[in-house]
C-alpha cells in the first residue's frame, strides 16, 4: 500500500507526495469505506424491511449477483492492469445467444466451447491492444459493437428460447435446498482467479504493469502478455456470466447482457479498485458487487421509480472514481 | 483547411517535449504546399478516395444507387448522425471522449416531445420548447464538462455516468406512456421538403456550418485544437484549460440536443432509445474522417467526411442486402481499423497505451 507512488516518474508540476498523517488516514479510510458502506447499508435496509433478511429475499438477490459478481471479478483484472473493457456486456449478450444456440447439441457441456469461445474474443481485442497501441477503451468499444452485430446476426435479433430446460440446471438450482448454484459457482470463479493471483507470478505481475508499466518493463516482466492475457480472463468471466444468464431465464438475448456493463463496472469501483491500476483486488469487487446489489434491491424496496437506477449507477461510478483515482498517474486527463 | 489552426500549437509542439503525432523535424518548415502534413490528412484524404471508390462501385453495381430519389435518401439518413458527430467532434479534439451521446439523446427526446404539442402534457411550446431542449444538451455536456475538469477523472469515466445519468432522466420522463409528438411544425422537420431535401436535412446542414463557424472563429474551437495538441503546452501559455475544456463539452452537448429534436420529429414520438447506436458511430464517423482520438487533429468538415462514408456504406450495403446486424459488427471492425491506421506510422512512440 505505502509504496504506490514510489515508482512513478516523477511529475515535475507534481509536488512530491509523502505519505503524511492524514493522507494515510485518508488511505485507509478508504481502503476500508467499501466494507464500512456495506455494513450500514444492510442495517439500514434490514431496518426499514425485516423482510430483506429472509431466506427467500436473500436467495433472490444472490441469483441476481451471481452473473454481475463474474462479470465484474473479470474486468477487474483488466482494470488492475490500467485498462478497462467496455465490451463485457455486449459479450455476455454474444455468449447468452451462442449458449442457447448450442444446448440443443452440446446440453450441458456447453459451457465449455461457449467460455472459450468468449476467452478467445478478449485474447483478440488485447492482441489489438497491444499490437496495434489502440486504447483499450476503444479497442473494447469497437469490440462492444461487433459482439451486438454477430449477437443480433446470430440470433436473427430476437430471443432464443432453450427447451432443454435440465440441461442448464445445474447453473441454476438450489444445493441443499438453500444455497443456490450460480452463487457458489460465481464464488468458485473468485476463489480459483484468487488463488492464481496469490499464488502464482500473475497477481504480481498484474498489479506491477498496473502500477508503473515503463518500470515492470524494465524490470522484464511480460507485460503484454500479462495484458492480454487479463482481456482473456475478462472475455472468459463474460462468457461464464452470459451461461448463467440464460440459466436464469431460459433464453438467451443479444442484448440480454447489455445493461450489466454500468453496474459492473460500478462494483469495480465502488469495491475500491482504482481506474488508475495497481490497487485493488478481487475480494473487494466481491464486496463492491454486493454493495451494487444491495442498493438496487433496496431502491426497490423503498419504492423509488426505476428510472433512478442507472441514474444511481452513474453517479456512483462519477463519485468512486473520483475517490480512488490515483491522480499522480493522469499526467495530463483525457 | 485547418492548417492556420493548426499553426500556433504546431509551432508550441516543436518546442515541447515529444509532440503526440508531430511531423517529423524535417517537415516543420512548412514550405511543402500539397503534402499531407501528419496522419490526419492522410486520413482524410484515404476517406475521401474511399468515398469516390464505394460511390463508383455501388453506382455500378446497382441502378438504383445512383438515382436522385437515393442520394436524397442518402443526405436524409445521414442528417441526425451529422449533427451529433459535429458536437463529438468538439470533443475529440480536446483529446477526451464522449461517451453520452445516448443517454444525452434520450433525456432531450423525451424532453422535446413533452414540451412541444403533444399526447401527454398539455405544453405546447413550440420553438421554445426546442431551444429548452437544446439548452438541456449543452447542461448535460456542461456536466461532463465540469465533472471531467473539477474532479479531475478521465473522460470516458464522467461520460460514462453521464450516459447513465441521461438514461434515467428519460426513462423517468417516459414513465411508462410514449408521448407522441402532435406539433405540425416539428412534424414537418421530417416530412415536408425544401428543394427535395427534407427540412432536417436543412437543419442539420445549418447546424454545420455553425460548428464550423465555431471552430474557426471562436475561442471555444481554437482553444480545442491548442488543449488537444499539447494540453500541457497551452496551460503554460495561459489558455484557461479547464474552462475551455467545459466550454467544448458544452457545445457537443448542444448539438447532441438538437440531433434528438431531429431524431424526434422523424420518430414521431419521444423514445428513450432514439440515440441508440448513435455514440459509436460518431465517433466511428470522426475518426474515419480523420479527427483523431489523440486530439488536435481533424475538424468539423473532416468528420463530416466520415458521416458520408458511413452512411454510403450502410446505404449501398443494405442495398445490396447485407443484414444490417452484420453492419453493426463491420462498424466495430471498421473504427478500430481506422484508429489503429491513424498511430500505426508512429506507433512506437506512443509510451504507455492504456
Amino acid at each position: 500500500m505505502s509504496t504506490d507512488t514510489a515508482p512513478e516518474v516523477a511529475r515535475p508540476s507534481e509536488a512530491p507526495r509523502q505519505p503524511d498523517g492524514s493522507s494515510r488516514v485518508r488511505r485507509e479510510l478508504v481502503r476500508f469505506m467499501p466494507l464500512i458502506i456495506l455494513a450500514v447499508l444492510l442495517v439500514l435496509l434490514s431496518l426499514r424491511n425485516p423482510d430483506l433478511l429472509t431466506q427467500r429475499s436473500l436467495t433472490t438477490m444472490a441469483d441476481s449477483a451471481a452473473p454481475l459478481m463474474v462479470l465484474a471479478v473479470g474486468i477487474t483484472v483488466v482494470i488492475l492492469c490500467g485498462g478497462i473493457d467496455l465490451s463485457i456486456g455486449a459479450l455476455a449478450s454474444f455468449a447468452s445467444v451462442l449458449t442457447a444456440l448450442w444446448v440443443p447439441s452440446m446440453s450441458g457441456a456447453v459451457v465449455v466451447p461457449v467460455v472459450l469461445v468468449c476467452a478467445l474474443a478478449g485474447v483478440v481485442q488485447g492482441w489489438i491492444h497491444i499490437a496495434a497501441r489502440v486504447p483499450s477503451f476503444i479497442v473494447t468499444l469497437g469490440g462492444m459493437s461487433l459482439w451486438t452485430g454477430l449477437a443480433l446476426a446470430f440470433s436473427g435479433a430476437s430471443t432464443v428460447a432453450v427447451t432443454d430446460i435440465a440441461a442448464l440446471r445445474w447453473a441454476f438450482t438450489r444445493i441443499g435446498g438453500t444455497v443456490p448454484s450460480a452463487l457458489v459457482i460465481a464464488l468458485g470463479v473468485v476463489v480459483v482467479l484468487g488463488a492464481v493471483m496469490r499464488f502464482t507470478p500473475f497477481g504480481r505481475w498484474v498489479a506491477s504493469v498496473g502500477h508503473a508499466e515503463p518500470a515492470a518493463r524494465l524490470a522484464g516482466l511480460p507485460v503484454s502478455m500479462v495484458k492480454i492475457a487479463a482481456f482473456g480472463v475478462s472475455g472468459a468471466c463474460a462468457g461464464l456470466a452470459g451461461v448463467l444468464l440464460v440459466a436464469r431465464t431460459f433464453s438467451g438475448a443479444p442484448t440480454l447482457g447489455e445493461s450489466l456493463l454500468l453496474p459492473a463496472v460500478a462494483a469495480v469501483i465502488v469495491g475500491g479498485t482504482a481506474i488508475t491500476g495497481g490497487h485493488g483486488g478481487l475480494f473487494r469487487t466481491v464486496v463492491g458487487a454486493l454493495i451494487v446489489v444491495l442498493l438496487r434491491t433496496g431502491l426497490s424496496l423503498i419504492g423509488v421509480d426505476a428510472g433512478f437506477e442507472p441514474i444511481f449507477y452513474g453517479v456512483l461510478i462519477i463519485i468512486a472514481v473520483s475517490v480512488t483515482i490515483d491522480r499522480s498517474k493522469v499526467a495530463v486527463l483525457k | 483547411m485547418s492548417s492556420p489552426d493548426t499553426a500556433q500549437p504546431r509551432a508550441a509542439d516543436a518546442a515541447g517535449p515529444a509532440p503526440p503525432l508531430g511531423p517529423g523535424p524535417a517537415a516543420s518548415g512548412g514550405r511543402l504546399v500539397w503534402r499531407p502534413r501528419g496522419t490526419d490528412a492522410v486520413q482524410t484524404t484515404a476517406s475521401l478516395a474511399a468515398l469516390v471508390l464505394m460511390i463508383l462501385v455501388f453506382s455500378v453495381l446497382d441502378a438504383q444507387f445512383r438515382s436522385w430519389d437515393n442520394v436524397v435518401a442518402v443526405v436524409d439518413a445521414a442528417a441526425v448522425l451529422a449533427v451529433v458527430t459535429v458536437g463529438l467532434t468538439f470533443v475529440l479534439l480536446l483529446g477526451a471522449i464522449d461517451l453520452s451521446v445516448e443517454g444525452v439523446i434520450g433525456a432531450c427526446a423525451l424532453t422535446v416531445a413533452l414540451l412541444v404539442a403533444n399526447s401527454r402534457t398539455g405544453l405546447d411550446l413550440g420553438v421554445l420548447g426546442v431551444a429548452a431542449t437544446v439548452a438541456l444538451g449543452a447542461a448535460f455536456g456542461l456536466l461532463s464538462g465540469v465533472l471531467s475538469t473539477r474532479l479531475r477523472i478521465p473522460s470516458f469515466l464522467t461520460t460514462l455516468g453521464v450516459y447513465a445519468i441521461g438514461l434515467g432522466v428519460a426513462t423517468i420522463l417516459f414513465s411508462g406512456e410514449r408521448p407522441i409528438v402532435e406539433d405540425p411544425w416539428l412534424g414537418d422537420w421530417a416530412s415536408s421538403r425544401f428543394l427535395g431535401f427534407t427540412i432536417v436535412s436543412w437543419v442539420a446542414a445549418g447546424a454545420i456550418l455553425v460548428g464550423w463557424l465555431i471552430q474557426r472563429y471562436t475561442r471555444v474551437g481554437r482553444y480545442a485544437y491548442a488543449i488537444g495538441g499539447a494540453e500541457d503546452i497551452a496551460r503554460l501559455s495561459g489558455v484557461p484549460v479547464a474552462r475551455y475544456k467545459t466550454a467544448a463539452f458544452a457545445v457537443a452537448g448542444a448539438f447532441y440536443g438538437l440531433g434528438a429534436v431531429m431524431a424526434t420529429s422523424q420518430l414521431g414520438s419521444g423514445v428513450v432509445q432514439a440515440g441508440s447506436g448513435l455514440n459509436f458511430s460518431a465517433i466511428a464517423a470522426a475518426v474515419i474522417g480523420g479527427t483523431l482520438l489523440v486530439g488536435g487533429r481533424g475538424g468539423v468538415l473532416q468528420s463530416m467526411i466520415g458521416v458520408l462514408v458511413l452512411t454510403v456504406l450502410q446505404n449501398g450495403l443494405i442495398l445490396a442486402g447485407v443484414s444490417p446486424y452484420a453492419q453493426q459488427a463491420v462498424q466495430g471492425v471498421i473504427v478500430v481499423v481506422a484508429v489503429a491506421a491513424a498511430t500505426w506510422p508512429v506507433r512506437h512512440r506512443l509510451g504507455v497505451v492504456k
